[in-house]
């Protein structure tokens, strides 16, 4: 059963050809028999036809002259901006969420730093991975250099806290010259290491090691016997430990070991 | 740029004319075209060019009442003090009386009605550029001409009369 209560609010689709046939079948059904609502529909049916005859309004002739004056206007206030806010400008007119819809922009960037945590971390993971054959596969055990001995204070005569008997003071200064030694000592190992190791280089990374060796022992030869000498000793250690190891790292990760 | 704003130039200028009147008509339809050459660029295309016009025009037009309304502190019965616009066409007094009738109504009816009813755009069209959903476009429309049926009374009724004899 048709009402005017059912039939009024579908006036203005059915008006607008928005009703499929079925439904307009009864709305014109509703119209032929209540005079109300065929009066309604013609009122409404005037008022659209009197929208879209309206007549175009004409714009003032001024209305171009303002635009291109607003138009330099905001060349001018963009010239004066500082580079990083034309920048962030820039990049907000291509934000791929619309601008008309700030609520939503605090939620993007914090979706935004969690991905890049997640990559982050994600990345680190495959970093550690990656690098997981040198931690897991047994590496030859390599000498290490000997930890540096607490040197004696100057303000300390070590005849005073020496036990009775005891040659302290010579045994202090033979210290230098045995530190030397064992620096050299873990040096020779390691190069037994790296001539182990190297038929497996090519022939870029042998003369690399050659040049590196090379300059490394002479600054040995160069430095002052005591500190330096022994600091040149440990560029010398680092760097054949290195090489040996990632030449074990190389090895491992293409499953020669 | 010249090209396209004499394409758009009646249309933008008529619909802010329509929504937020005839005195800052000419203030809104400047800062339409300010922002359609200075984002013509970043246009992604994602809707009509027009499309992407009229939503410019009618977000300019509602914020710009928006403002008007929060300076002045007035409501839509303010609007009734702004002067009809010139008529030319035959039919003169009604259409003199639906462009009163159109600058009482609140905002967002009016947007609707001259997207629709005077631009001729489809239900899909209005819905894109108002940024709803097509049925609360059809239902806003259903509500702004009963609005406008309140408004313009008898007079409407007697041009009903006058016309056609049927609806259909």
């Amino acid at each position: 059963m048709t009402t005017c209560e059912t039939i009024q609010p579908r006036l203005t689709a059915y008006l607008d050809g928005d009703l499929d046939d079925e439904r307009g079948s009864v709305v014109r059904g509703h119209l032929r028999e209540c005079a109300a609502c065929r009066q309604l529909a013609r009122e409404e049916a005037a008022l659209r036809d009197g929208l879209r005859v309206l007549p175009p309004v004409d714009p003032p002739p001024s209305l171009w002259a303002g635009v291109a004056a607003r138009l330099a206007a905001a060349e001018v206030a963009d010239a004066r901006k500082p580079r990083w806010r034309r920048t962030v400008a820039r990049l907000a007119r291509w934000a791929p969420w619309p601008p008309t819809m700030p609520q939503y922009a605090a939620g993007a960037v914090l979706a935004a730093a969690a991905v890049v945590m997640l990559y982050w971390r994600t990345q680190r993971a495959d970093e550690q991975l990656a690098a997981g054959p040198a931690v897991v596969v047994p590496v030859k055990r390599m000498p290490e250099p000997p930890p540096p001995r607490p040197l004696p204070s100057e303000a300390i005569d070590p005849a005073a806290v020496a036990p009775a008997g005891d040659d302290v003071t010579a045994d202090l200064r033979a210290e230098p010259a045995r530190t030397t030694a064992s620096y050299d000592q873990v040096i020779e190992e390691l190069m037994k290491l790296a001539s182990e190791a190297r038929p497996a280089w090519g022939d870029d990374q042998k003369a690399a090691f050659d040049t590196k060796l090379v300059a490394l022992r002479s600054g040995i030869a160069r430095a002052a016997p005591g500190r330096t000498q022994q600091r040149a000793q440990r560029a010398l250690i680092r760097y054949l430990q290195n090489a040996v190891v990632r030449d074990d790292v190389v090895l491992a990760s293409r499953g020669a070991r | 740029m010249e090209m396209l704003y004499h394409q758009y130039k009646r249309r933008v200028f008529g619909m802010a004319h329509r929504i937020v009147g005839t005195s800052d008509a000419e203030e809104v339809a400047q800062e339409v075209f300010v922002r359609v050459f200075r984002g013509l660029a970043t246009f992604r295309g994602d809707s009509a060019l027009s499309t992407w016009i009229y939503r410019l025009t009618v977000n300019a037009a509602l914020s710009h009442l928006a403002r008007r309304g929060r300076r002045h502190e007035v409501g839509d019965d303010g609007l009734t003090e702004l002067p009809a616009p010139p008529i030319t066409e035959r039919d003169s007094a009604l259409a003199a009386r639906i462009e009163a009738a159109l600058a009482q109504l609140p905002p967002g009816y009016r947007a609707i009605l001259v997207l629709h009813d005077v631009e001729g755009l489809s239900h899909e069209e209005c819905a894109t550029i108002l940024e709803c959903r097509i049925g609360t476009c059809k239902s806003q429309l259903h509500k702004a001409r009963a609005r406008m049926r309140e408004l313009l009374g008898p007079s409407i009724a007697a041009h009903a009369m006058n016309t056609s004899g049927s609806p259909e």
